[in-house]
């Protein structure tokens, strides 16, 4: 067998039963002692990713980058940001996570480069060379007006006038940004080999960024076009016949019904992010009322077998509010972002814990319901023990400060001089590195940390949670959201209580009578199900999970 | 086509069968490959009704299940490493290799494999153990007998062969031979001896076992550019993770401890104090550095040959996963690994052979051990003074637990052990 042989056994479907954990390189670890986040520290915090059962990493970009939009501004597809590393670095760290049952995906952005690209800048200086027809260049700026702005709060237009070629290119996201132009078939070749490029490092993946846009056709909004599922078919079988387990994650914030289309029929991408539940959560959690979870669910379309829903609470960008109704949007900011600070293009930029008043149980019972739902959770770093954000920073800087390892100078994050970290790490009394670290919680067997743990093993000793059918049960309780999960033998009754208050429920699970129900955490075995409605009560934002066990002999 | 339910039967009616507690809904043969004429190697995927799954290695011929036993058959494994073959199976291959010259077996005989797996002596001259659980990956085992043959370490039986499994399935070492260590015995048989017998001398010999350990971990801990050995630096919050570790596996055995074992008495009811007690242990300041350690050290594992100690079994605790068992861990767990081995000799004495071990013994056991230890080790591997005592019982600790967890479901006859040295634990004092 190979030195580098492979650490995992087959399986294709792997990422349905992964826990994911999103890592800002910048803000994880500094390995170096220069004040930001690198490869090598990465690297180092290995073990408490592995202790935490962390099953896959994503990595945001870690290209060379002017850093105008958090790194997915991309001027080199090719080469590592030097702040985070080399190319070998990177190459140790993918090994490193294998030999450790780790995966590794990571952000790429096909939609645009950076203005700084070496082929922007040859587009525009030579338009008649072999990058001329790389981005998308107009002479006027009316065309595809359908098309809506995504970052309202910068950009006045989808297209910008370029002085050196002497006209507009086009870009769906900032002017720094310009759109590549996949009519053209070197754009799709080069793209093609920036992925071989990296999976041939090792990589297990990429999560898609701004997929939805790739091309722009006449009278349409340039969202969903058959083309760009037609260039992402083309991208799957690629990797379906020359790799291995490899997975391709889409970032389509849009309606389930159209992002279902990103799944094909099992022959696109692999996973994709499901925006609209999260939202309803932080909703449900507010009116106290499971029924926009409920609603929300039943309208997602059935995906193929082969295919799962990415899960999340919050992530490195604002909670978005694209994907909910005017009422809803304004509901929302009205509970959750009352200093306007806190609001940014359609969204709330804030983490977990803030949006939650940091109440212990609001923020486990939403990380059962997450971890609950069909689909794989996405977990964002620093949110497992519960770290706070910095609203006073600009853009969305806020949620995106120094990992809290202890209480220790600089959080434990850098050794580096204070003013060399590139943000200051939180500070407050309440959710300051003094208060909040990982170091700590791991040492205090009721902390936030452990408790995630122990959910996340629970997790993996059921395959269910990512294999199962989901049922949603409908009380006539409506602060109950209760559903049943089942694969093969397991089955798992999931309730939970959105109330502030406690709450009794009624369940009809005559269907399983003479089953025992076994909670699952401290595995206590309840009452025999029988005939008549089943009753439970529940403490105020609590929960239980039950595993259904036929009655034994005993 | 295999008749499934004789194929579960058999697979969890072995001792090397891992998951006896679980309930198992299929078993699946997902590749085979033709050893030669008669005898097939399988590889097996028992899955559990949560829809979780094990893979083992089955060697199976016209009679049955279990070819091993079979002369004939255990020789062909043999002669397929030596010839460097690689034999192709439905799915994928099994490659065999052998190192330096081995020679052709007059006799093969099986011995009762420990755990999870199955041996084989050819010639009272090599080893052959077949791991019967497979996980994708290399096996520490190999690892580290290579590591240390290649590093001249004397006190192991050197490794002279293994072969594994290359496919699209998994890349998996499936068994390894090494030299035979003729006429020795056994540590723990030993120490039960000398217990029985009222043996002093043997004392004077977990002296030298100490010595021989920590030359072991200094050797483990030479090579900085290897990185899958060189010794490496813990994070600041590796105390944090190895104490969240420890205290959940308390918290998981004494959740699950059955009513109806009166052999726990003695501590049922007092997870909260073993947690207690680990708080206590875990305010430590440095945790020395990190190396690949043997990773299932203790008695058992342990050969005398009359002259001096051969250290076997390099796999690491059957029940962890393979990327667990390969992770660098303070050198000191190995150590604490057997110094309980001493307190489960000195139970184990009593509950099976009558002979109350002398007051003082566990304690000169010990204290011989750490003596050669100390002499030995690279210094730069481990915390000094109070620390190293601290660390010393937090691994200790977890090794109890771990031991409680392993008799319960595997041998229950035992658990009477873990409990005794538990309770122990529980009355001794926390060094400051």
């Amino acid at each position: 067998m190979s030195e580098a042989g492979s650490w995992f056994e087959r399986q294709p479907l792997w990422f349905k039963t992964s826990v994911f954990y999103e890592v800002h390189l910048r803000a994880f670890f500094d390995g170096n002692d220069d004040g930001s986040g690198d490869f090598r520290g990465l690297t180092d915090k290995l073990d408490y990713l592995q202790w935490l059962g962390v099953d896959c990493v994503w990595l945001l970009p870690f290209y060379p980058s002017p850093l105008r939009d958090g790194g997915y501004d991309i001027a080199d597809f090719y080469e590592i940001n030097p702040d985070y590393g080399t190319v070998d670095d990177f190459r140790q760290f993918v090994d490193q996570a294998h030999q450790r049952g780790i995966r590794v995906i990571a952000d790429l952005v096909m939609n645009h480069t950076s203005s700084d690209h070496a082929w922007f800048q040859a587009s525009r200086t030579d338009p008649a060379g072999e990058y001329g027809d790389f981005y998308v260049w107009g002479d006027d700026d009316t065309r595809w007006s359908e098309a809506r702005i995504i970052f309202l709060d910068t950009e006045p237009s989808n297209w910008t006038w370029d002085p050196v070629r002497g006209q507009y290119y086009w870009h769906r996201f900032f002017s720094h940004q310009p759109d590549l132009n996949y009519d053209n078939p070197d754009v799709q070749r080069n793209m093609l080999d920036v992925l071989r490029f990296w999976l041939d490092l090792g990589l297990d993946g990429f999560r898609l960024d701004a997929v939805p846009y790739l091309y722009e056709r006449d009278g349409t909004n340039g969202e969903n076009l058959p083309e760009t599922h037609e260039f992402l078919k083309r991208v799957r079988a690629e990797i379906d016949a020359n790799y291995q387990d490899r997975v391709m994650l889409a970032e389509a914030n849009q309606w389930p019904a159209d992002v279902v289309a990103y799944f094909g029929d099992g022959d696109e991408c692999h996973m994709a992010f499901h925006f609209p539940v999260m939202p309803r959560m932080f909703m449900a959690m507010r009116r106290e009322d499971a029924l926009p979870m409920i609603e929300i669910l039943e309208q997602t379309p059935p995906i193929p077998d082969n295919a799962q829903w990415g899960l999340f609470l919050r992530n490195h960008d604002e909670l978005t509010l694209e994907m909910v109704t005017d009422e809803e949007r304004d509901y929302m900011y009205a509970e959750y972002a009352k200093d306007p600070r806190m609001k940014l293009n359609l969204g709330i930029r804030r983490r977990l814990a803030p949006l939650l008043d940091n109440g212990r149980d609001e923020i486990q019972l939403m990380h059962a319901i997450l971890f609950s739902l069909p689909g794989s959770p996405v977990l964002y770093y620093g949110d497992e023990v519960g770290m706070g954000d910095n609203i006073f920073l600009g853009d969305r800087d806020g949620v995106r400060t120094p990992m809290q390892w202890t209480g220790d100078r600089n959080g434990g994050f850098s050794r580096a001089d204070f003013q060399q970290l590139f943000l200051p790490p939180l500070m407050d009394p309440v959710y300051g590195f003094q208060a909040v670290n990982v170091e700590a919680q791991l040492r205090q067997p009721n902390s936030l940390l452990r408790w995630l743990h122990r959910l996340i093993a629970l997790r993996k000793d059921h395959p269910v949670f990512g294999l199962g059918t989901y049922e949603a049960l409908r009380p006539e309780n409506p602060r109950i959201f209760a559903h049943v999960r089942t694969y093969e033998d397991d089955i798992i009754l999931c309730v939970h209580n959105v109330a502030r208050s406690a709450q009794a429920v009624e369940l009809d699970l005559s269907r399983w009578e003479g089953f025992i129900p076994e909670e699952m955490f401290g595995r206590t075995r309840f009452p025999r199900i029988g005939e008549l409605p089943y009753l439970l009560t529940l403490a105020p934002r609590g929960f239980f999970w039950f595993q259904l066990r036929k009655e034994t002999g005993e | 086509m295999t008749d499934d339910t004789a194929l579960i039967e058999f697979i969890t009616s072995q001792r090397w069968y891992g998951s006896k507690t679980r309930e198992v809904g299929s078993a699946t043969v997902v590749d085979r490959a033709k050893l030669r004429d008669g005898l097939e190697l399988q590889l097996v995927e028992v899955r559990f009704e949560t829809g979780t799954h094990e893979t083992y290695q089955l060697l199976t011929d016209a009679r049955g299940f279990d070819a091993l036993p079979e002369d004939a058959h255990a020789r062909t494994l043999l002669e397929l490493m030596r010839a460097g073959e690689t034999v192709q199976g439905n799915e994928g291959a099994v490659e065999f290799a052998a190192l330096g010259n081995v020679s052709t077996p007059e006799a093969a005989r099986l011995i009762e494999g420990e755990q999870s797996n199955s041996s084989v002596v050819f010639d009272d001259a090599l080893i052959l153990k077949v791991f019967r659980r497979v996980e994708a990956g290399i096996n520490p085992e190999l690892e580290l007998l290579r590591f240390l043959t290649e590093a001249g370490f004397p006190n192991i039986a050197e490794l002279s062969g293994w072969y594994a499994y290359v496919g699209a399935q998994m890349e998996a070492t499936l068994g390894i031979m090494q030299r035979f260590v003729v006429g020795a015995e056994d540590g723990w048989e030993r120490a039960l001896d000398a217990i029985v017998a009222g043996d002093e001398a043997f004392l004077d010999t977990l002296r030298r076992l100490g010595e021989v350990t920590g030359r072991m971990h200094s050797a483990l801990g030479s090579d900085p550019a290897d990185p899958s050995f060189c010794p490496e630096q813990t994070s600041t919050e590796s105390l944090g993770l190895l104490t969240a570790t420890v205290d959940e596996e308390i918290e998981r055995v004494f959740v699950s401890l059955p009513d109806d074992v009166p052999d726990l008495d003695l501590i049922r009811g007092r997870g909260e104090e073993v947690r207690e007690r680990l708080r206590l242990l875990t305010n430590i300041g440095g945790t020395g550095r990190v190396i690949r350690v043997h990773g299932d050290f203790h008695l058992g594992q342990t050969l005398w040959d009359g002259e001096d100690w051969v250290i076997l079994d390099f796999e690491g605790e059957p029940a962890r996963s393979l990327p667990e068992r390969r992770r660098k861990r303070s050198p000191l767990r190995d150590v604490a690994g057997m110094l309980g081995s001493f307190g489960y000799a000195a139970s184990a004495a009593e509950v099976l052979r009558d002979t109350p071990a002398p007051d003082d013994w566990e304690e000169r056991a010990r204290e011989e051990f750490l003596e050669g230890y100390r002499a030995t080790v690279d210094r730069s591997l481990v915390p000094s003074g109070a620390a190293m005592d601290k660390l010393l019982k937090v691994f200790e600790l977890e090794k109890a637990v771990y031991e409680l967890r392993y008799e319960l479901n595997n041998r229950p006859d035992w658990v009477r052990i873990p409990v005794l040295g538990l309770a122990r634990m529980l009355e001794e004092e926390v060094p400051v």
